[in-house]
């Protein structure tokens, strides 16, 4: 397997270094991580070698770091890095020798388990028979080395496209099965990485053979399959030490930290499958090539064609499958015509398929956060921007995880200013709060609000408009704190806790049809909600709104009513339990008037707020219509303090109402709702 | 057409207009399968490697070179009521080829300029591709055409079907051979992702920029790369990235006015100036 005599020598050496590490540590520790000194990397390289595998592992070729045979440690790229932005790439020097502490380069694995090119048969033609001879299966025995976490989730998709159906793809099977995989966790992150937000990387999780950490001095290994346990019975390794283990944990996790979130995934397939009108992909072909440069270094595209060459006879063809790819012109065209002629047509297309269609098809996304894409764009296309764009989330802050109150203790208030207070009806005031922590940029629709004045009980309270700098509260001068806070005025300070609970999942909406039913003061924490649905208005089907009142004056917000139904397209129908002189409209309950109407719930998902027993009857209701009890939201009033599931007075049954809530789907509630006495 | 009888050999003709005699080339280096070409074709007219000679009809007509001269306009709308099937080969019958710079500079001035003594050039004030004149049935595309695609469309006139050859950018055959894209790696201008592919993505193997010999691909957005070369670059070199063989063919020919046109500066570089020694 050796070529050349200096390799012969080092071969020599390291199998005399390796046999007195392994005299030293005596035998090795039963369990793992092991580490390897940086000096017997060569050892690892023989071993896979002498087991008839060619390697194949990063190297500095032409400007960039691609994958190609590698025979010695002196192939790999020591001290090199690499700088990357949309649409550039330039190696770069590092100040340390490390030898894998670069990004991800233009080449990807799928070169060698999908190549580009692959014999299928030959044709031939005697008279009148005809023969077809397939291809031999003859994949070379490779081993892998550096392999990343977002690239292992790339080979894990790939197989289950050519090998998770009933019908699976022999070459590729062959390739992968003859691959020994040696994974290299990420000790560096590039702009254009978002492993973290894909959930691929940067530490490896699992697909790998043997996996290692990079530290100056050597690597942390450990085995992940029997047959990386058996290759490192081989190696000259120890057991890593603990600082070891927690420099090489802590350079992981740097790297996780560095990327952060840059493309928020909850909810990305339904928003997205919901813009397949979205004008955007007419402004992206304006700047998309169709050079498929995207999808030739994204290392889970898998599509291709079949070209063939035959002789001048017609007797002889050869047959060969090709890459191919969306954006070509023949990709999907038929005898008379094309398919996907625009350029927006492809785009769309591939952009839908990765981040949506794919996850239908086989259940992930088609996309591991690599950044290839981005970088080898060659006019800069950058999927994350034009994902947020297309199909930005709903709020900033899609993970409830993610949306921590700005002061979780019930110790700690901030104050919060009153900029102006505005009468609603009889009882019901609007304050307008400015100078609030900005934590309530990202609040979402549903979500309410921890208010405390000295000398009166804590007041939650929803969020009924999230503003630029600020928020409204719209509250009833239900009792003596309430009505206290009202008389404060403009100018007067508030404690303020927030944003606090779930919101109203308005993601599900997508692309669907919306009815909101609610009455008196249930239209203000669903207020917000409405907002956000006249921001993004195509992004829905049919919206309806149900609304009662007790009169016509107890009406919340009468000239916002008139402008959502008037520019918002919301089909807004209002009735009260009382009319006066001047109403016109339904007399009866909000109830009643939601039951006359006329339309079909199939496709709807439903919004309700008011007193329990009203929202049963209604949830009843729509699920006579056609909803399903995990498309009805309803938003819950229980006493709460902490806000934060500490305190304990909202619980009812399993679920705290201020931290599990106060938005619950009728599933989630199943018979605890409207139970007496819960 | 049935495969199992022996049908008479086609007739075919190769002829050039304002063209350098590459493509004709690429033709007899077929070396290997030359032999099968000429037990299939009859090839009747071929001026560049026979004095034996056909005024026609043709069955095929490969025809190479611009329309520069009134005679040859003449001459190509005669050829055409003779053949069969006419087939443009390269960039100059397909798009007017390197000639075609002229289109854009004063006629007189370009002649006086190449020329000692202009007087006796009797050229047209453009050089235009066949397509122009009359009705093309296919196009071979390159400076020169691919011997793979010209022996491909031989062999899909010979047994009746459609010629198998990719529409797509370079940038495929690029990525396909495992090549580092130049544009990226190293900010060197490069026509492949508008270019049709079919070279083999030569240039960019060998570390330089696709010239765009193979021309437009379908739905090439020449646009948005030329404004992705503006950074850092004035518009009249951008012009001159796309002011090669194929410079004539849309959309590349509205990117190259965009930018200024092309300029006639016998002081300048080399590519800005009139292509020496043309045919016409």
């Amino acid at each position: 397997m050796v070529t050349g005599t200096n390799a012969a020598e080092a071969l020599a050496l390291d199998n005399a270094t390796r046999a007195a590490a392994l005299a030293d540590g005596a035998a090795q520790p039963k369990s793992g991580p092991w580490f390897l000194l940086r000096a017997n990397l060569q050892v690892l390289i023989d071993e896979l070698r002498a087991d008839g595998r060619k390697v194949i592992g990063p190297r500095v070729e032409d400007g960039a770091i691609v994958y190609s045979e590698v025979t010695t440690v002196t192939d790999l790229p020591e001290g090199w890095g690499d700088v990357q932005d949309a649409g550039q790439y330039r190696l770069s020097r590092r100040r340390d020798r490390k030898l894998f502490s670069y990004n991800m380069g233009p080449a990807s694995w799928k070169r060698f388990t999908f190549p580009p090119v692959v014999p299928l048969n030959i044709g031939r033609r005697e008279g009148r028979e005809v023969t077809f001879e397939p291809a031999p299966l003859d994949p070379p025995r490779l081993a892998f080395l550096g392999v990343r976490g977002c690239e292992l989730a790339a080979l894990g998709i790939q197989d289950r496209v050519f090998l998770g159906g009933p019908y699976t793809d022999e070459d590729y099977r062959a390739r992968r099965a003859a691959a020994f995989v040696v994974a290299v966790n990420c000790t560096t992150a590039a702009p254009t990485c978002f492993c973290t937000s894909m959930g691929t990387g940067p530490e490896i999780r699992g697909g790998h053979d043997l996996v290692l950490t990079e530290l100056d001095e050597g690597f942390v290994v450990r085995a992940g399959s029997a047959a990386g346990a058996d290759l490192l019975a081989r190696l000259p390794v120890k057991a890593a030490d603990a600082g070891q283990i927690f420099r090489a944990a802590g350079a992981i996790g740097k790297v996780a930290a560095t990327i952060g979130d840059p493309l928020p995934t909850a909810g990305l397939h339904d928003r997205l499958l919901a813009q397949f009108d979205s004008p955007q992909w007419a402004e992206i072909a304006e700047r998309c090539l169709m050079c498929a440069n995207c999808s030739m270094v994204c290392p889970t595209c898998f599509c291709s064609s079949v070209t063939q060459r035959s002789d001048l006879d017609g007797h002889v063809s050869t047959s060969e499958r090709v890459w191919d790819f969306c954006f070509t012109s023949s990709f999907a065209r038929v005898a008379g015509g094309n398919f996907r002629n625009r350029p927006r047509d492809r785009y769309r297309q591939w952009l839908t398929h990765k981040f949506a269609t794919w996850i239908d098809q086989f259940g992930t996304f088609g996309c591991v956060g690599c950044g290839r894409c981005v970088a080898w764009c060659p006019v800069g296309i950058d999927v994350r921007k034009e994902l947020m764009s297309i199909a930005p989330p709903l709020a900033a802050c899609p993970e409830t995880a993610d949306c921590k109150p700005v002061a979780a203790s019930p110790t700690e208030y901030a104050t919060a200013r009153i900029r102006s207070i505005r009468t609603e009806t009889g009882d019901v005031s609007t304050l307008v709060l400015g100078d609030v922590d900005s934590v309530f940029v990202s609040g979402r629709p549903g979500q309410f609000a921890m208010i405390a004045l000295p000398a009166y009980p804590p007041m939650p309270i929803s969020i009924s408009r999230y503003l630029p700098d600020g928020i409204e509260l719209t509250i009833r001068a239900a009792g003596p704190a309430t009505a206290r806070v009202i008389e404060l005025g403009a100018g007067a300070e508030l404690g303020l806790r927030g944003p606090l609970g779930t919101g109203w999942p308005l993601e599900q909406a997508v692309g669907r049809d919306v009815v909101i039913v609610t009455g008196g003061i249930g239209l203000a924490p669903l207020r917000p909600l409405i907002d956000a649905i006249t921001a993004q208005r195509p992004r829905f089907g049919t919206v309806r709104l149900f609304y009662g009142a007790r009169t016509p004056s107890d009406m919340l917000y009468r000239t916002e009513l008139e402008r959502w139904a008037r520019n918002s397209n919301i089909e807004v129908a209002l009735s009260v339990d009382r009319g006066d002189e001047r109403w016109r409209g339904p007399v009866g309950l909000v109830t009643q008037l939601f039951d006359q109407a006329t339309w079909d719930g199939s496709r709807a998902v439903g919004f309700v707020c008011g007193p329990e027993r009203m929202m049963q009857a209604t949830a009843e209701s729509l699920e006579e219509r056609g909803l399903s009890d995990d498309r009805i939201f309803v938003t819950l009033e229980r006493h709460m303090e902490c806000g934060i599931g500490l305190c304990g007075h909202c619980q009812m049954g399993k679920l705290f109402v201020c931290k599990d809530g106060p938005v619950f789907s009728m599933a989630q509630l199943g018979q605890v709702f409207g139970r007496e006495g819960i | 057409m049935t495969a199992t009888a022996a049908p008479a050999r086609l007739t075919v003709g190769i002829v050039k207009f304002a063209s350098c005699d590459g493509c004709q080339l690429s033709l007899l280096d077929l070396e290997d399968e030359l032999l099968d070409v000429v037990r299939k074709f009859d090839i009747v007219e071929f001026p560049e490697a026979s004095t034996s000679r056909s005024p026609g009809p043709y069955d095929v007509l490969l025809v190479e070179g611009a329309i520069s001269t009134e005679d040859q306009r003449r001459e190509i709308t005669e050829l055409r009521s003779k053949a069969k099937t006419l087939v443009t080969i390269g960039a100059c019958a397909s798009y007017g080829g390197i000639q075609a710079l002229r289109n854009w500079m004063d006629h007189d001035a370009v002649r006086a300029a190449v020329y000692a003594h202009p007087e006796y050039i009797d050229s047209l004030a453009t050089a235009t591709p066949v397509r122009e004149h009359v009705k093309v049935d296919a196009e071979l595309h390159g400076c020169p055409i691919n011997q793979d695609q010209l022996r491909e469309l031989l062999a899909s006139v010979a047994l009746g079907r459609r010629p198998q050859i990719r529409e797509e950018a370079v940038c495929l055959d690029c990525k396909r051979r495992g090549n580092v894209c130049v544009l990226v790696a190293s900010g060197m201008p490069c026509l492949g992702p508008v270019t049709q592919s079919g070279c083999g993505a030569l240039c960019p193997t060998f570390g330089r920029g696709c010239y765009g010999c193979f021309g437009p691909k379908e739905l090439a957005n020449a646009r948005s790369l030329a404004d992705s070369f503006l950074v850092g670059r004035e518009p009249a070199d951008v012009g001159r990235l796309f002011a090669g063989f194929t410079a004539y063919a849309e959309p590349f020919r509205s990117i190259v006015t965009e930018m200024g046109g092309i300029r006639m500066d016998p002081t300048g570089p080399a590519s800005a100036r009139p292509a020496r020694g043309g045919n016409a």
